[in-house]
């Protein structure tokens, strides 16, 4: 039975909480903040967590969440002690179609170079690719002279795939840029998963 | 190929010439060629599908509007009857790193395998060594694609490398070939 103060009180107000229009002005940060947790992300939301800028947020509202195939993802990488940026690392030519994309990888906070956070920061981002968004390969350039990169990357997998001869001009000399590939089957193999 | 004379014409080869895009007709064309799923599957790694004439011209008038020689586009045009046949482009031009990127197509068909891509590609090298003194040019082209990879071949690239597994279609996965020549590489073959 409906009685008259079903419609003389608000609706959408409980005994703990209550609802309210959109605002993103002031829902942006929550919303900015939620979309770094992947615990979150992955029980409210079927595509894949995608890193939500504030200005992504802010927007959000108006054009609606990350388009679902995005052809680019950046994350920014930080220190676990302080939670400051110490570097990114993203996914740069997403193709879909190919199940293929590039990788790049930059930690520019040198207090942090040569303690592994590079490495864990690539762990992450594999796994990401190929057991969330569920891409074939990666792909990945690195100049012949970062020696320490390529060592690093061999480490995770990849495979030198050739080299651009000559491709650089630095320091009076030239370099060559040297291509890397791993293909998803390699990189479940060697990280304990069952290959199909 | 010896119009090696800074008064020559450079873009002038043995069966063709390189000449201004015009996007209202080169788009008109290229919209006429990709009809032909065979054409854009030997270019494209993206899905084939009919453009309009119409969003092909805008992207083209957006492409070629920057006047700063990061890219350079022409129509390969046939020195017997002017016909326009195909497409040829440096792109990602750098001048620091003295290097480029180079695609070519020939979308008319009757004009494919017989030479008039080759000696396009050929003028495009001299072009990207002699005039913007370019130091490397590079290619990528596709695994199924033997027919491109001995032509470049023949023009004096080398493969360099292969993405494997780079892209799939027709129910499997393909390599993507990497190529590439130096300067000294192309000045020796054409001495």
């Amino acid at each position: 039975m409906r009685d008259r103060s079903e419609l003389t009180s608000d609706m959408l107000r409980g005994k703990n909480i209550h609802l309210t229009a959109q605002d993103m002005e002031q829902a942006s940060q929550p919303y900015f903040d939620w979309a770094q947790d992947a615990e979150y992300q992955r029980l409210v939301e079927d595509g894949p967590p995608v890193p939500l800028s504030l200005k992504g947020a802010r927007e959000s509202n108006e054009q609606g969440w990350p388009e679902d195939d995005p052809c680019n993802v950046m994350f920014l990488v930080r220190a676990n002690e302080d939670d400051r940026i110490i570097g990114f690392v993203n996914l740069d030519y997403i193709s879909w179609q190919h199940g293929d994309s590039y990788m790049g990888i930059g930690i520019g906070d040198k207090s942090c170079w040569g303690k592994g956070y590079g490495r864990e920061a690539m762990d992450l981002l594999l796994r990401y690719t190929f057991t969330e968004l569920n891409l074939h390969r990666l792909s990945l350039t690195v100049y012949e002279y970062n020696e320490r990169a390529i060592r690093m990357y061999e480490k995770c997998g990849f495979k030198n795939e050739g080299v651009s001869r000559d491709y650089h001009y630095r320091e009076g000399r030239r370099w060559n840029l040297v291509s890397m590939g791993i293909l998803r089957d390699e990189w479940l193999e060697m990280n304990g998963y069952s290959v199909p | 190929m010896k119009n090696d004379e800074p008064g020559s014409d450079l873009l002038r080869g043995k069966l063709v010439r390189l000449s201004a895009v015009s996007p209202e007709d080169l788009s008109k064309l290229i919209v006429g060629w990709i009809q032909n799923s065979e054409y854009w599957r030997l270019i494209a790694n993206g899905p084939s599908f009919p453009l309009s004439q119409e969003g092909l011209r805008k992207f083209m008038e957006k492409h070629l509007e920057k006047d700063d020689l990061r890219s350079c586009f022409f129509v390969i045009r046939t020195l017997d009857g002017d016909r326009d046949i195909g497409e040829i482009e440096l792109g990602g031009i750098s001048y620091a790193r003295g290097e480029s990127y180079v695609g070519i197509g020939i979308g008319e068909p009757e004009y494919q395998g017989r030479g008039y891509g080759t000696d396009a590609m050929n003028i495009i090298l001299h072009f990207a060594f002699t005039e913007l003194n370019l130091y490397r040019v590079s290619l990528t082209v596709f695994e199924y694609n033997p027919r491109a990879v001995r032509a470049y071949e023949k023009c004096g690239f080398k493969v360099e490398g292969r993405a494997r597994e780079f892209f799939q279609r027709e129910g499997r996965r393909w390599d993507l070939i990497h190529m590439g020549i130096l300067r000294e590489e192309w000045q020796a073959q054409n001495a």
